[in-house]
C-alpha cells in the first residue's frame, strides 16, 4: 500500500512537473501548417533601429540596437551607446555566432550567452512546427530547438506575430512581446526573461 | 557620343583632381598660427549652447543612424548632451559620474575606477571646446581645406586605439570653433557630430549639469 501510495504521488507529481503553463488552456489542433515565420527581421532591405532600455538586476542600461538581414540565414547585430560608441557587434551566419567586437565590460561568457540566445529567439525566421494549438484569439505554434521549445502565438484576426515564449520542457524561461502595425516590423518589442533578472525593451526609430 | 564621353571624363577628371586637392597638410607656421587662434578662443570661451545632429555609420546599413538634440557646456569640464529626437535621452558628464536620464529611467554611472572612461570623456570635454592639441595621449596632424580647418587624432595608447582608430575635429575657418567631430573606430565605422545654432558665453544655470 505504501509502496503504491510512493508510486502514485510520483506519478502525480511528475505529471504536475510535465504541464507546461504555456498551453494552459489551449485547445490542440489536428493538422497545421508546417512552418511558422517571424517577419519582424525579415527584409534585407530594410535598417532594423531601435532604442534599447534593458533593465538586468536593478541596473539600468540604455542604447541603440541595430539589426540588419545581410542575405539569407545571415544577421548583423550592433549595439552602441546613445553617444554613438559600439558595445557590441555579433553575427548570426547559418546559424553560427561570431562577436567581431564587444566592449571589455560586456565580455563575459555569460552575457554573451544570454545575447546569443536572446539574439537567435528573436531572428530566428523560419521555424518548423511540432504541434498547434489554438485558444480564442490565437493560434499557437510549438517548435523546438535543441532542448528548448519556442511558442509562437499569432493573432486569428490579424495574423501578425504576438508574442514568442521560449520554455525548457517544463518552465517558462523568456516571453517575447511584439507590438506591430503593419505586422511586417514591429514597433515595440518586450523581451522578459522568467528565470533570470532581466527587461529589454525595444522602441523602433520613427521612420522619416 | 565621342565628344560626350570625352566632355564627361573631363568633367570627372576636373571633379576629383578638385576634390584630392581640397585638403592639405598644414606647414608648420600654419600649425602654430592655427594653434594659437583655437587655444585663444577655447581660453574664452565660459558656455557653449548648440544643436546637434549625430550620424553613426555602420558600413552594413543604407543609411546612417540620426538621431539630434542639444548639447551645452560650462567651462571648465561640464557636458550636457540632450537628445530629444527620435527620444529623450540626456546624458550628464559631471566630475567622475555620468547622469543620465533615459526618458525618464534616471541612472549615475561612476567612472572614477575606469581609466580609459575618464580619458574618453575628457576627449569629449576638450573637443567640444576644440583645445585638445596639447594632450600627451595623441599625435596630432593638421589639414586645410578652403572650408574648414582639421585636425585628426591618432591614440598612442593601445587600449584607447582598441576603440578610436582616429578622431576628427572640423574647424571653422574664421572663428576658429569646432563645427564637426568624427569619431572613427578600428573598423572604420564612425559617428559624425555636427553643430549648428552656436551661441556662446550666454550664462547656463548649474542646474543643467545635474540630474
Amino acid at each position: 500500500m505504501l509502496r503504491f501510495l510512493l508510486i502514485s504521488s510520483c506519478v502525480v507529481l511528475s505529471l504536475t512537473a510535465c504541464s507546461l503553463k504555456t498551453t494552459e488552456g489551449l485547445r490542440q489542433l489536428e493538422s497545421t501548417k508546417a512552418v511558422v515565420v517571424n517577419p519582424y527581421f525579415s527584409n534585407p532591405e530594410i535598417d532594423y533601429v531601435y532604442k534599447a532600455k534593458i533593465e538586468a538586476y536593478g541596473r539600468n542600461f540604455g542604447g541603440i540596437l541595430i539589426i540588419k538581414k545581410m542575405e539569407e540565414n545571415h544577421h548583423r547585430i550592433v549595439m552602441t551607446t546613445e553617444l554613438g560608441n559600439k558595445l557590441l557587434d555579433l553575427q548570426f551566419k547559418n546559424g553560427v555566432f561570431t562577436k567581431n567586437f564587444v566592449v571589455e565590460e560586456l565580455d563575459r561568457k555569460m552575457i554573451l550567452k544570454v545575447l546569443k540566445a536572446d539574439f537567435r529567439l528573436l531572428l530566428m525566421e523560419k521555424s518548423l512546427v511540432l504541434n498547434a494549438y489554438d485558444s480564442e484569439t490565437q493560434r499557437v505554434y510549438q517548435t523546438q530547438k535543441h532542448n528548448r521549445y519556442n511558442f509562437y502565438f499569432v493573432s486569428k484576426e490579424s495574423d501578425m506575430l504576438e508574442q514568442i515564449r521560449n520554455t525548457s520542457k517544463v518552465k517558462e524561461k523568456v516571453v517575447v512581446d511584439f507590438y506591430s502595425e503593419t505586422g511586417k516590423e514591429a514597433d515595440s518589442i518586450f523581451i522578459k526573461h522568467k528565470n533570470i533578472k532581466l527587461h529589454i525593451d525595444l522602441k523602433k526609430f520613427k521612420d522619416e | 557620343m565621342l565628344m560626350r564621353n570625352t566632355i564627361l571624363l573631363l568633367a570627372f577628371l576636373f571633379t576629383s583632381s578638385f576634390l584630392i586637392a581640397q585638403e592639405t597638410p598644414m606647414s608648420a607656421s600654419e600649425i602654430s598660427v592655427f594653434k594659437e587662434k583655437v587655444s585663444a578662443v577655447a581660453g574664452k570661451t565660459e558656455t557653449i549652447k548648440s544643436d546637434f545632429v549625430q550620424y553613426k555609420h555602420l558600413d552594413f546599413l543604407t543609411s546612417d543612424v540620426k538621431t539630434s538634440g542639444k548639447m551645452m557646456f560650462k567651462a571648465p569640464d561640464l557636458v550636457r548632451w540632450e537628445y530629444t529626437d527620435p527620444y529623450q535621452y540626456s546624458v550628464v558628464f559631471n566630475e567622475n559620474q555620468l547622469l543620465i536620464n533615459d526618458g525618464g529611467t534616471k541612472s549615475k554611472v561612476d567612472i572614477g575606477n575606469s581609466k580609459l572612461f575618464r580619458k574618453l570623456n575628457e576627449l569629449i570635454v576638450n573637443s567640444v571646446k576644440g583645445d585638445m592639441f596639447n594632450n600627451s595621449d595623441f599625435d596630432v596632424e593638421f589639414f586645410k581645406t578652403s572650408d574648414f580647418d582639421k585636425a585628426v587624432f591618432t591614440p598612442k595608447d593601445a587600449k584607447i586605439a582598441a576603440y578610436i582608430a582616429s578622431f576628427e575635429l572640423l574647424f571653422n575657418k574664421d572663428d576658429g570653433h569646432v563645427i564637426a567631430v568624427k569619431m572613427i573606430e578600428p573598423s572604420n565605422d564612425f559617428t559624425r557630430i555636427v553643430f549648428s545654432n552656436r551661441i556662446l558665453n550666454q550664462p547656463i544655470d548649474a542646474s543643467v549639469f545635474t540630474h
